[in-house]
């Protein structure tokens, strides 16, 4: 287990957003988090990336608990990618991407040549090799998730916690951006929006009003019965006949 | 040596350095030989060397006594202002994520003239308490008000683009100024009001050595602070989440620069009144010619900074013969054009 979390829960003015979840994180798997809005899936990541603090629970990295680790060691081992993070600083790509080098650099420790092989390849890694020197205003909205990315595995996290990484991608980097996740040598935790791209995970946890009403292999917990609970649609299950993979199609209830 | 090579650091660190302290030492110069009465650089440099290292070159002592106990501090003291107000400014932008962020437009420097009036006219802390510590006091609690009032307005000290703490900023500034015009009226005596409402204004006329010995130490302690947090600084430009998740102490970091922050303006506040526009305007000057990354824009504004007052004051002495401009004259003349250059650009990066 390299990660666990134990009863964690987190409240806002005395209304739970997340409660009573019991998590089990397998090492090297690929995990997905689904469920409507507000189910809780953004608090979620957040409170097992350590930068919010539950209000009941735990959460143990390596059987460690998070709360008693220094910022510093946590994210060494944790890299967080959140949703809309924007700047309207000047900065090159180049220099977004070093900030993932932060959590391993001291005063001490400084700038090495080491450092930058790392930030060189995660830029590899992305597809952005050649973009260095771009500045953050210029690129598309794929780019820059691309970049943040990037920023997350220069951080050489064991675990990276996605919150919806598709989100404003085209088709094409959405697929890029999860298959390069799932080719990775790392734990990831990924917030979904998109049923279907869910079914590519090892495993899938679903959200609801802020509990984990399921988890387990995608075709065993995204059944249709669940997806109406849950989601309140409708969903019926056809196969690709070029590879026999089954997919949702999804209808409003009437 | 081209802009371009110092912006793209083709320069070394030392390179930079000696250029710096260089820079600093002819701006500091220039504070000490300009003036109503001009004095040479040669009479300077030979005072100085009469002072410090005790040589003993024939000098008119009037000359030699406006440099040495006049200018020279002067000009000193200008310089840690400068670049103190400088970096506060920087410091408040990079982790409130506001362009427009400085001490005085958040109603730190505001808060910090009602401390020191406090202390002064109406004997708040019956002596004990310096005037210096009476400033810091009233900076930060003008600090933590507006940061309040900014949080329960819906922007938080953390969002990025919103008003909030700016608009927070000014009604903090007005309280502040408001008390302090109650102090002074209240419990000030006629002449004591007039040289207060001139200090308010900024005034280096006042600035000696022991002044020196304050500003100095504080100044380097705030610029050491903000050096060492460099790189906590830099992750802070996708917000304090994302800072926290690259293994900064976010809460810590604020409480500690922030406070560093205060003490900074305070000090500057209680030496030489409240000077606006320089924490907003360097910092943006420096960015443009250093690049971001904090490692480098923090002693680059402090230097732009430092020379930048020294400047304004030589401008402030000279400007109209026989007369003394309050400084923040002069900061607001060069600062409120470019605080608009700041608002434009805003608007189109947005």
């Amino acid at each position: 287990m390299i990660m666990q979390t134990r009863n964690l829960g987190w409240s806002a003015r005395g209304l739970p957003i997340v409660e009573a979840i019991d998590l089990d994180v397998i090492a090297g798997e690929t995990l997905g988090l689904v469920g409507p809005n507000g189910s809780g899936k953004s608090t979620l990541l957040k409170l097992l990336a350590g930068i919010r603090k539950p209000s009941s629970g735990s959460v143990a990295v390596k059987g460690r608990p998070l709360a008693a680790m220094r910022r510093r060691e946590a994210a060494q081992s944790i890299a967080f990618l959140e949703q809309h993070a924007e700047t309207s600083e000047a900065i090159t790509v180049r220099d977004a991407v070093e900030l993932g080098r932060t959590p391993w650099l001291t005063a001490l420790q400084p700038w090495s040549h080491k450092d930058e092989s790392i930030v060189a390849q995660s830029l590899a890694d992305v597809d952005m090799a050649g973009f260095g020197q771009r500045s953050w205003a210029t690129l598309s909205g794929g780019e820059r998730q691309r970049v943040h990315l990037a920023r997350a595995l220069a951080q050489c996290p064991e675990i990276l916690l996605l919150d919806e990484p598709t989100n404003h991608l085209d088709v094409h980097h959405q697929l890029s951006i999860l298959e390069l996740v799932a080719r990775l040598p790392v734990t990831s935790i990924v917030a979904l929006h998109d049923l279907n791209q869910a079914l590519a995970c090892d495993r899938v946890g679903v959200l609801a009003r802020g509990r984990l009403v399921a988890l387990g292999a995608p075709h065993e917990v995204l059944t249709v019965e669940r997806l109406h609970a849950v989601f309140g649609v409708r969903a019926s299950i056809v196969t690709d006949p070029a590879d026999g993979a089954r997919l949702f199609r999804f209808h409003a209830l009437q | 040596m081209s802009l371009a090579a110092i912006r793209h650091h083709n320069v070394s660190r030392l390179g930079r350095g000696t250029i710096a302290l260089a820079l600093l030492a002819v701006a500091v110069l220039a504070g000490a030989c300009i003036g109503e009465t001009p004095i040479s650089v040669a009479v300077a440099l030979q005072t100085l060397a009469n002072k410090i290292f005790g040589a003993a070159y024939p000098l008119d002592p009037i000359e030699a006594g406006i440099i040495w106990n006049y200018r020279l501090p002067r000009a000193i003291v200008a310089a840690c202002c400068g670049a103190g107000l400088a970096i506060s400014g920087l410091v408040l932008q990079s982790l409130l994520r506001n362009a427009l962020a400085d001490p005085y437009l958040l109603g730190i420097s505001a808060g910090a003239s009602t401390g020191a009036v406090a202390v002064t006219i109406a004997g708040l802390g019956a002596g004990v308490v310096s005037l210096s510590l009476g400033a810091f006091a009233g900076a930060v609690t003008a600090f933590l008000l507006v940061a309040m009032l900014a949080r329960a307005a819906g922007g938080g000290v953390t969002l990025h683009g919103t008003g909030q703490i700016v608009l927070a900023g000014i009604a903090g500034s007005q309280l502040f100024n408001a008390l302090t015009s109650f102090i002074i009226t209240k419990s000030a005596n006629a002449e004591q009001a007039r040289g207060i409402m001139f200090w308010l204004l900024g005034n280096l006329s006042g600035a000696r050595w022991p002044d020196v010995w304050l500003a100095m130490p504080v100044v380097l302690l705030g610029l050491v602070a903000c050096i060492w947090h460099a790189r906590a600084l830099d992750a802070f430009a996708f917000g304090a989440e994302s800072a926290a998740s690259l293994g900064v102490p976010v809460r810590a970091v604020q409480v500690m620069l922030i406070g560093a922050t205060a003490l900074v303006t305070a000090v500057m506040v209680s030496i030489v009144g409240s000077i606006g526009f320089v924490g907003l305007v360097i910092p943006h000057a420096a960015r443009f010619l250093v690049g971001v990354r904090h490692g480098r824009l923090v002693p680059a504004t402090a230097l732009i900074g430092a020379a930048f007052l020294i400047a304004a004051d030589i401008l402030s002495r000279t400007m109209i013969a026989g007369q003394v401009l309050p400084i923040g004259v002069i900061t607001a003349l060069v600062g409120a054009p470019a605080f608009a250059l700041v608002l434009i650009r805003g608007r189109r990066a947005r």
